[in-house]
């Protein structure tokens, strides 16, 4: 039998401790993320590492996550309450992993995210759990009417019991998918990630002794409260709003989305409001929402805050039930990044007006996502290539915003050109900044990216992003950043937006530029004549928007 | 007569020379100030003064007797942390050129939104593309455009840069696209220093080839000019002998293979200390170590198996990711300068902010009033409480009291249990760095020696063995210059590496073959450009491998003899096993393939063979200077403890803690629970009590 253990009867505990067990809980966090992009097959985890690890305590706090990708945690704080739910801790057993990915039974975010849970027996009962996430890239070209057509839902069931593997439950999920061998192998290298995960938590446990190391655990929740409460304190107290357009390839026009940010001494409530959920795998659960939170209010007020849940204890967040950014079932949430990415800019236009020099200008505001499809003319095997583009960051208050990075809740890396062309039948042509993306203002705005692919062979592609009308706003008279586009080569025709591709077509894809801070006839002439020179700017940008000769 | 090899290690602050008297065997020591503005001068004052005072009979030809001479240097480090490289161009496939600036475009810090990348060396203006595209199969989908070659190669020229890295997509599957660039820009820019990516770094990843090529262009200049400055100084000290420097993989090479491939020098100095450690190990009889290797500012470590460091093909230096065989050294930037306070949520933090040597810890007095490592130390009077540096520097204790007292009152702690608390937090980060290199590669540390070095090393070894569960520390005989040592003790060598992707079964037998037959080529033609004799060559064979669908391999080492269809079998096993203790599983049924071979050419110098002393009792009580109570956290208080003198301990000596060894450059701490003693090579051995 089992019983989770309770870190309430705990030792008082001295802070250099809990400073030394912290940096045990985040060397096994990083050790199996290391485990699990070097053991995996898949472009996305292997090299694009878009993939996260955490530790949980028994009561499914986050103990520890990773320095992965913030939007992973919506799916780990999410799981675990579920995994009770629908199975008695009592009947747990060592080496026993659950599976998991639905939205609205898992408590996922999107269904690609597949996570392993398992749990860590110390002396016969659960000390804690390892998680992982692997954002498998499959269940491509569907449609997103609603979450079943997003691909298998997965409420977390036992994908091992004891340690021994539930192969009917492994064949259905594979079967579901396009790529099997690519998810069977994916799986495996998350199952090497918690063996490293259980393992190491277990000598922490074995050398310091259970009862410390768990009462170190929720020492440090109580550690990252108290600096959260200590960086709320130091905003002054108020009530923020924000609005701002979301707009989508998936839909027409544009959809109004809001906030309101009080901040009250050392608390902090946010209010989020939006239109009706979609037809569109568009929608966020609130576990993203969440995820999305407490990324973006740990960034602006103290980013050195330990990733785990006492930073969330200060926060109260809610939106309406039912709409895009709080949905229910059965809402398709696939692109629910893009949903994300704005709610984060939401959050520091909101606090601009409270923190100016902590908040950068508006980012990119989106993860440009192209998914590719085809069948391999040599055997006909299924091919499915994901790949997320960075964009312009915004600017600062004292400098200028990053060029063609990935922003708030993503950090994925991108696919080597040498491996994409290896492994998928396609040709990257160009891989560039952009002109003249760059917002302008005192401090310029990120550039964003193009890339522009060609099909060595048929296949189809789906573009998910933003800002493709609308631009990232600029702060203190900074001006917008350039939007993004989709550019066809010839005969090449998007529907909506999705793609056939003939062999030897290209197409491009760019990515929005960030928003610039301050008022751009204050910027320094040699930072203009640096950003001609090297055609970050073009000489009618110099000329009308600083007022430079060139 | 030549009987002098010597070891020259430049440090930021010293210049410490090693002496060895081939004949008698002895070691002598000499120290001078670096000379950061032109580090050739400072060396060669160390040599000149070192070698006059040893051997006085050469008269005005002091580098006369100089036999071999070694030299670890920071040149190459030191102009990339300070960007002082030079202005330099860079070449690219057309669409590529701002490869260098997105990388891999994850930004450089997740949560701070202020965080910078490291600058990019070679601005957008400076990087021009051409025309040309080469398949990953090896086939030529759109030829080099040579006149808009030509036309790249004058713009640069135009723009006064000093030099030109090129890299180009699939450059190391086929290189004549970059061969023929390199050609016209020779032809154009004959004095520019030019880089190609498939000379520099010939492997799969465009963009961490890229950054190598373009690090190695920009350092290129600098280093050359460093050569040229110190070439002529040794040799108008008389001195005839082809100088050696030092790799960041260990092994040394001569100036002019340096001068082409500065990229390959980066841990120059930290990769010396490793090679120290590995000698002195081997004497000792320990091969099993984790190096330590603390200074003022930064701790280098690194985990030697069976006597030997892991090579590791690509790191990221200083923000830069290079693609160079390097020993895997791992680098922390804490050390005994680190500041230590309470952070805004109560816990107390040492680092990362230091000190450095001016104004230094509060116990120096010279300004600083925020509490360093140090500090910590000299409050428990785990260092000297009034004198450091042999005597030669004075501390102030009350000062250091004062400081950690307002840290403590923030804490709620007692000012002993704060200082302690220091410790413990320093000695967290430190195993922390340790698991990297051992825990993380699948290394249990508690196999291993902590061998400690550098000024601050041997003061927190013992801890930090305790922390890890170690049961052993080796402290050598000079802590502080076992860098400049490690020089007398290093073969030259070359690392040779060709990707060549296969399925691990017979039919890859002549592949294989093939392969190291070219590498066993270049291998040739490098002991011969070094003048390395047959009988002194080595070679050794390894194959990085993985499962088809991995991106990241294993290095599996190659049997000797002839390459045959059981060698691949052997091959294959052992990439199973190594896959079962890195991962846990091991994917019976999936196709195993070959991605790199890998040589490693060793050319085995003569080294400085150092004297085993006579055998003198185990009594160390001759060695005592005094007594006083030093802070133990076992008893929560002070205790007597008796001060030995590290000059004075002979082999065989034993002694228990609590007890302090004083030396000039370091100080070493026995706590209670441990024995030292002494071995015929003077080292200092601390072991846990049975």
């Amino acid at each position: 039998m089992s019983q989770a253990l309770q870190a309430g009867t705990a030792p008082a505990l001295d802070p250099i401790t809990v400073e030394v067990i912290g940096a045990a809980l985040s060397s096994i966090v990083e050790e199996t993320g290391e485990a699990l992009i070097r053991a995996s097959y898949s472009t996305n985890i292997k090299e694009r590492r878009d993939c996260s690890t955490a530790l949980f305590n028994a009561a499914g706090e986050t103990l520890c996550q990773a320095e992965h990708i913030p939007i992973h945690l919506g799916s780990f704080i999410g799981i675990i309450p579920h995994i009770m739910r629908r199975h008695a801790v009592e009947e747990m057993r060592p080496g026993d992993v659950f599976v998991g990915n639905d939205a609205y039974e898992g408590g996922g975010t999107h269904l690609p995210d597949i996570v392993l849970a398992e749990p860590i027996f110390v002396e016969g009962r659960i000390a804690a759990w390892t998680v992982n996430l692997a954002h498998h890239s499959d269940f491509a070209d569907r449609g997103h009417a609603h979450i079943y057509q997003e691909g298998l839902r997965i409420p977390p069931v036992r994908l091992y019991r004891a340690g021994e593997l539930q192969k009917d439950i492994q064949d259905l999920i594979l079967l579901n998918c396009q790529v099997p061998h690519e998810r069977l192998s994916d799986l495996r290298a998350q199952m090497a990630a918690n063996r490293v995960g259980v393992q190491r938590f277990q000598a922490l446990c074995g050398k310091y002794g259970t009862e410390t190391v768990l009462a170190a655990g929720s020492a440090l929740l109580d550690y990252a409260e108290r600096k959260m409460r200590a960086g709320i304190a130091a905003i002054p107290d108020g009530t923020y709003a924000f609005e701002d357009a979301f707009d989508s390839p998936e839909i027409d026009g544009t959809l109004p989305f809001s906030l309101r940010v009080t901040v009250r001494g050392d608390g902090m409530a946010l209010d989020f409001d939006g239109p009706d959920q979609m037809r569109a795998g568009l929608n966020m659960t609130y576990t993203a929402l969440l995820a999305t939170v407490y990324y973006a209010v740990k960034s602006v007020v103290d980013p050195t805050i330990l990733p785990n849940a006492g930073l969330a204890r200060p926060l109260t967040v809610t939106a309406r039930e039912g709409s895009m950014l709080n949905c229910r079932h059965p809402a398709a949430v696939n692109g629910r990044l893009q949903a994300c990415q704005r709610v984060s800019d939401m959050i520091l236009g909101a606090l601009a007006q409270a923190v100016p020099e902590r908040v950068t200008a508006c980012t990119n505001s989106t993860c440009t996502v192209a998914s590719f499809i085809g069948s391999r003319k040599a055997d006909g095997a299924l091919w499915v290539y994901l790949e997320t583009m960075g964009g312009g960051n915004g600017a600062r208050a004292s400098k200028d915003g990053l060029d063609g990075v990935h922003v708030h809740t993503t950090n994925t890396s991108n696919l080597p050109v040498e491996a994409l062309e290896i492994e998928y039948p396609l040709t990257l042509l160009r891989y560039e900044l952009v002109q003249d993306s760059g917002g302008t203002g005192r401090f310029r705005g990120g550039m964003g990216l193009r890339r522009v692919y060609r099909a060595d062979e048929d296949c189809r592609v789906r573009i998910d992003t933003s800002r493709l009308h609308s631009r990232s706003w600029g702060l203190f008279g900074g001006g917008g950043g350039g939007h993004g586009a989709v550019e066809c080569g010839p005969g090449v025709t998007f529907t909506g937006n999705t793609a056939a591709l003939q062999a030897g077509q290209w197409f491009a894809i760019v990515s929005p530029g960030g928003g610039g801070y301050g008022p751009p006839e204050r910027r320094a002439p040699e930072a203009v004549a640096r950003d001609l020179a090297e055609g970050a700017i073009t000489a009618a940008t110099a000329r009308e928007a600083y007022a430079r000769t060139p | 007569m030549a009987r002098w090899r010597v070891g020259v290690d430049s440090g930021g602050t010293f210049t410490d020379v090693c002496l060895f008297d081939e004949e008698e065997g002895r070691v002598e020591v000499w120290k001078v100030s670096s000379t950061p503005d032109d580090p050739s001068r400072g060396i060669a004052q160390g040599v000149e003064e070192g070698m006059r005072r040893v051997a006085p009979e050469a008269g005005e030809q002091p580098g006369a007797p100089v036999a071999y001479f070694g030299h670890g240097t920071t040149v190459a480090t030191n102009a990339l942390i300070q960007h002082r490289g030079v202005r330099t161009g860079l070449v690219t496939t057309d669409g590529f050129r701002d490869l260098l600036e997105i990388g891999r475009q994850k930004r450089p810090d997740l949560y701070d939104m202020q965080a910078d990348k490291p600058p990019t060396l070679v601005p957008r203006d400076l990087r021009l593309e051409v025309p040309e595209r080469v398949r990953h199969t090896g086939e030529i989908d759109t030829p080099l455009d040579e006149d808009r070659m030509r036309a790249a190669a004058r713009a640069l020229r135009e723009a006064g840069v000093k030099a030109v890295a090129v890299s180009f997509l699939y450059g190391f599957v086929r290189p004549e696209h970059e061969q023929r660039a390199v050609a016209i820009l020779r032809e154009e820019m004959p004095e520019a220093f030019i880089s190609a990516g498939h000379k520099i770094a010939p492997e799969f990843r465009e963009f961490e080839r890229l950054s190598t090529v373009v690090l190695n262009a920009y350092l290129g200049p600098v280093m050359r000019r460093y050569i040229e400055r110190l070439t002529p100084r040794l040799q108008s000290l008389g001195m005839t002998v082809a100088p050696h420097l030092t790799q960041s993989n260990g092994g040394v090479i001569g100036f002019s293979t340096a001068a082409d491939m500065p990229v390959r020098t980066v841990l120059s100095g930290p990769s010396t200390g490793v090679v120290g450690a590995q000698a002195i190990g081997a004497l000792a009889g320990f091969e099993d170590l984790i190096t330590f290797d603390m200074g003022g500012t930064s701790t280098d470590v690194a985990l030697l198996q069976g006597g030997q460091c892991k090579l590791t093909s690509e790191a990221v230096v200083h923000g830069y990711p290079i693609k160079a065989p390097m020993l895997d050294i791992h680098t922390v930037g804490a050390g005994g300068g680190s500041i230590a306070h309470v952070d805004a949520g109560g816990l107390l933090k040492v680092g990362p902010r230091s000190c450095g040597a001016d104004p230094g810890p509060v116990c120096y007095d010279r300004g600083n009033t925020e509490p360093a490592t140090t500090d910590a130390n000299v409050v428990l009077q785990t260092l000297n409480p009034t004198h450091l540096l042999g005597g030669r520097m004075a501390v102030r204790q009350d000062l250091a009291k004062t400081a950690i007292g307002q840290l403590a009152e923030k804490l709620g702690l007692g000012v002993m249990e704060t200082a302690q608390g220091i410790l413990s937090v320093v000695t967290a980060n430190m195993a922390r760095a340790i698991r990297v290199i051992s825990v993380q590669r699948g290394h249990d540390p508690r196999d291993y020696t902590l061998m400690a070095f550098g000024g601050a090393g041997p003061l927190h070894a013992a801890r930090l063995a305790k922390e890890l569960e170690m049961k052993r520390v080796l402290v050598p005989r000079n802590p502080g210059i076992l860098c400049a040592m490690g020089l007398l003790l290093t073969d030259l060598r070359a690392d040779f590496a060709a990707t060549k992707l296969l399925t691990a079964d017979a039919a890859a037998v002549p592949e294989v073959a093939a392969g190291f037959a070219q590498l066993g080529q270049r291998a040739a033609e490098w002991f011969g450009h070094e003048g390395i004799a047959p009988k002194a060559r080595r070679l050794t064979r390894t194959a990085d491998m993985r499962y088809q669908g991995q991106n990241y391999e294993l290095a599996v080492p190659l049997p000797e003899g002839e390459i045959t269809g059981e060698t691949l079998r052997t091959l294959t096993e052992g990439f199973a096993e190594a896959h079962r203790q890195r991962y846990g599983f091991v994917a019976e049924g999936e196709t195993v393939q070959i991605v790199t071979l890998r040589l490693e050419a060793t050319g085995l110098v003569r080294k400085a063979e150092l004297k085993a002393y006579p055998e003198a009792g185990p009594d160390a009580a001759g060695a005592i200077t005094g007594q006083r109570p030093v802070w133990f956290p076992e008893a929560g208080d002070f205790v007597p403890t008796p001060i030995y003198s590290r000059d004075a301990l002979q082999p065989g000596n034993r002694f228990a803690g609590p007890a302090i060894v004083e030396q000039m450059d370091t100080t070493t701490v026995v706590p209670p629970g441990m024995n030292a003693r002494v071995d015929a090579y003077l080292n200092l051995i601390l072991e846990v009590t049975a």
